[in-house]
């Protein structure tokens, strides 16, 4: 590369494809292509075994277990064993001067070529199997959209994997470099925040993984169906315990019940092990989030392309006073899982470890405007209002306890909205200090994003018509990352001209007109 | 009368023949309104099913004649309110357009943050000398789209905004 001038989102450049450069940066052990180690070939049949189980466990049974028959089976998974190695033996990979190369030939010749310069993260994970092997997962993000484009490399030893993440990530590092903000650079490694074990007790209030039990209960169930008969108590057992269950709809009740008490239990514990030990570090211009018990995994989020973070808190979190927090960051798919800066920890501590990660919000969030608070809470009530005119209609009619019940619970939702929209109002805001602005709405899972000002890409003012007739609308800042859009819904007509004007003045100034006194919508 | 506040409005109104455009669309959704309805009145009314009241079984062109009279006076109104509403300007390398009917948009996109501009044109737009540009950042809801221009006229701005979306490329996003 002549040029080291950083283009920080050269993405949009197309891939100059020179004569790859001698690689003067990268002392490569060895330019022949390498392969995945091969202990892998101890992992992919396994894996490859719940999808063949069925078939063999059918020709077991047609063939009544014959001596063919366990022919046919042995055959089956030895050609999954020979599957397994053709596909190891033919697949390599190579760093090429600037370019990874994954090349697989086993029936048709495929080479990906992935520019350095492309890469926006490398994914390093070791799911179970891959642990006991000593072996890692590398997932080399490039920001494309599709899964379908980005590259991975299942099975290298952990010294491999550490070793192409160096290689992989420091085109980019280098450039990071050259950005003013070079403090973090110094050092190699710099953790910003371990998250303490104790704080692994928030997780239920978080609500993930709480429907686990009844994901649990629903797959034993399904199981039992499938596979009853190879237990050996056969499909007409569970039929008749189904039955029987039914019959004594207390236990039926008892067992929801116990599902429903499990729900924090189990939901905590998932939670406990998928976020064990989380780490957030500085690493030679990027961010690196480690965490996990059994599938320890390892996000690295290149620092120039994070432009911001979200903050959520459910109602419970917010109770406890506990935030969870995601990074935005550019081309980064499934950012949901990969994204995550924070699991929940209290709010002071989400504050300054966002602050020092990426960097702070300093100012307030304005409110919007008082019609907003009607707003939401039309919304939030008189839907049940009209399913309970609606129940009250056959309940006048026919008095049934059904269209009693109906009537009830829907009044009683509209009377929950009350609370729910005053709280959705509570929520909306937004605001900017000069270098990030802020929106922040929701209630049940409320939800701040703050965005770089150099992030934004345009502007979106939308006004249904029932918004037009109560004088609102809602404001969008488009970002090339994360949720691709961050919206401000509700603020007043006003404050939709002039949060633009203030955020990017030489953008709107040409459409803004001189005192003129706004009209009222 | 659409203006939102200290905003005024894009400069320029998109060509005139998109009136004609919208109300060829307006007859082609009015059709399938119609038709639809009627296929669903004929259906219904003549199935003899118990829990269609009788007197709709034996008036089943109340549907037809419903939805004719509720959705006419959108359908003849959309054309010349969006007429009215859309409008798009280029000043001081930023897009400006305003569109819509009942709900309103007011976009603002950057040239220096333009990805793409595509000009598209489907067969009703190339029957009547329309183009419909589509201008993409990043990001959905920093794109616009600019439907009803005349087809030098978007031929016209997509070349200028492609050339200064060049000189102005800034790669932050």
């Amino acid at each position: 590369m002549p040029a080291p001038e950083p283009p920080p989102g050269g993405e949009r450049r197309p891939y100059a494809d020179g004569p790859p450069t001698p690689a003067t940066d990268a002392p490569l052990p060895g330019r022949a292509p390498l392969r995945l180690s091969p202990k892998v070939l101890l992992i992919h049949p396994v894996r490859m075994l719940p999808s063949l189980l069925l078939p063999l466990v059918g020709v077991l049974f047609v063939g009544g277990f014959s001596a063919r028959s366990y022919g046919w089976a042995a055959l089956g998974v030895a050609g999954t064993v020979m599957f397994a190695i053709i596909r190891w033996a033919t697949f390599t990979y190579e760093i090429l001067g600037d370019r990874l190369e994954t090349k697989r030939s086993l029936i048709s010749r495929s080479v990906r070529t992935i520019p350095l310069e492309r890469i926006r993260g490398v994914d390093v994970s070791t799911p179970p199997m891959h642990r006991l092997l000593g072996l890692a997962v590398l997932k080399i993000d490039t920001g494309a959209s599709g899964g379908d484009e980005e590259a991975e490399l299942d099975g290298v030893t952990p010294a491999e994997a550490e070793r192409l993440k160096t290689v992989l990530l420091r085109r980019t590092a280098r450039a990071e470099t050259h950005v003013p903000d070079a403090e973090a650079a110094g050092p190699a490694e710099r953790t910003i925040i371990s998250v303490p074990r104790k704080w692994l007790l928030y997780g239920p209030l978080s609500g993930a993984y709480l429907l686990t039990p009844f994901a649990l209960a629903g797959g034993a169930v399904g199981l039992t169906f499938q596979w009853g008969d190879e237990l050996g108590f056969g499909q007409d057992a569970a039929l008749s315990a189904g039955e029987w269950l039914w019959t004594h709809p207390y236990l039926l009740l008892v067992a929801v019940l116990l599902l429903v008490v499990a729900m924090p239990l189990v939901g905590g514990l998932m939670y406990a092990v998928f976020n064990w030990d989380f780490r957030l570090k500085h690493r030679d211009g990027y961010l690196v989030a480690e965490r996990g018990l059994v599938n320890r995994r390892s996000v690295s989020l290149e620092s120039g392309r994070v432009r911001g973070y979200e903050v959520v808190d459910g109602l419970a979190e917010r109770w406890a006073g506990v935030v969870r927090a995601w990074a935005i960051v550019t081309g980064l798919g499934d950012s949901q899982t990969r994204g995550q800066l924070l699991p929940d920890v209290p709010r002071a501590v989400a504050v300054q470890v966002t602050a020092d990660a990426i960097g702070p919000y300093r100012s307030v969030l304005r409110p919007h405007p008082p019609v907003a608070r009607n707003r939401r809470l039309f919304r939030a009530v008189i839907p049940w209002l009209a399913v309970a005119a609606l129940a009250a209609v056959p309940v006048w009619a026919t008095g049934q306890v059904v269209w009693w019940i109906l009537l009830v619970v829907a009044l009683l939702l509209a009377g929950l909205g009350v609370p729910l929209g005053l709280d959705r109002y509570a929520s909306l805001g937004h605001g900017y200090d000069g270098l990030r602005l802020a929106v922040r709405s929701g209630s049940l899972r409320r939800s701040q994003a703050v965005v770089e000002r150099r992030a934004v890409v345009g502007w979106r003012l939308r006004q249904t018509w029932f918004q037009r007739r109560a004088g609102v609308l809602t404001l969008t800042a488009g970002v090339g990352a994360g949720k691709r859009g961050y919206s401000a819904i509700d603020v007043s007509v006003t404050q939709g001209a002039t949060f633009p004007a203030e955020v990017t003045p030489e953008w709107l100034s040409p459409f803004t007109q001189p005192a003129t006194p706004p009209p009222t919508g | 009368m659409t203006s939102t506040g200290p905003l005024r409005d894009p400069a320029n109104r998109v060509s005139p023949k998109a009136v004609r455009l919208w109300l060829l669309e307006a007859l082609i959704a009015f059709v399938l309104f119609l038709g639809g309805s009627l296929l669903v009145a004929r259906w219904v009314g003549g199935s003899g099913w118990s829990w269609v009241p009788g007197w709709f079984a034996d008036n089943s062109w109340l549907l037809p004649g419903a939805v004719v009279v509720l959705i006419l006076p959108f359908l003849a109104a959309e054309p010349f309110v969006r007429y009215a509403v859309h409008r798009w300007e280029l000043s001081g390398d930023v897009v400006y357009a305003r569109s819509g009917f009942l709900t309103r948009e007011w976009v603002f996109v950057p040239v220096s943050r333009i990805q793409t501009v595509d000009k598209g044109q489907g067969w009703m737009e190339r029957m009547l000398g329309l183009a419909t540009l589509e201008i993409r950042t990043a990001s959905h809801a920093g794109s616009s789209t600019i439907k009803g221009l005349d087809v030098q006229v978007a031929a016209g701005l997509a070349e200028q905004l492609a050339h200064r979306a060049e000189e102005l490329r800034d790669d932050a996003t």
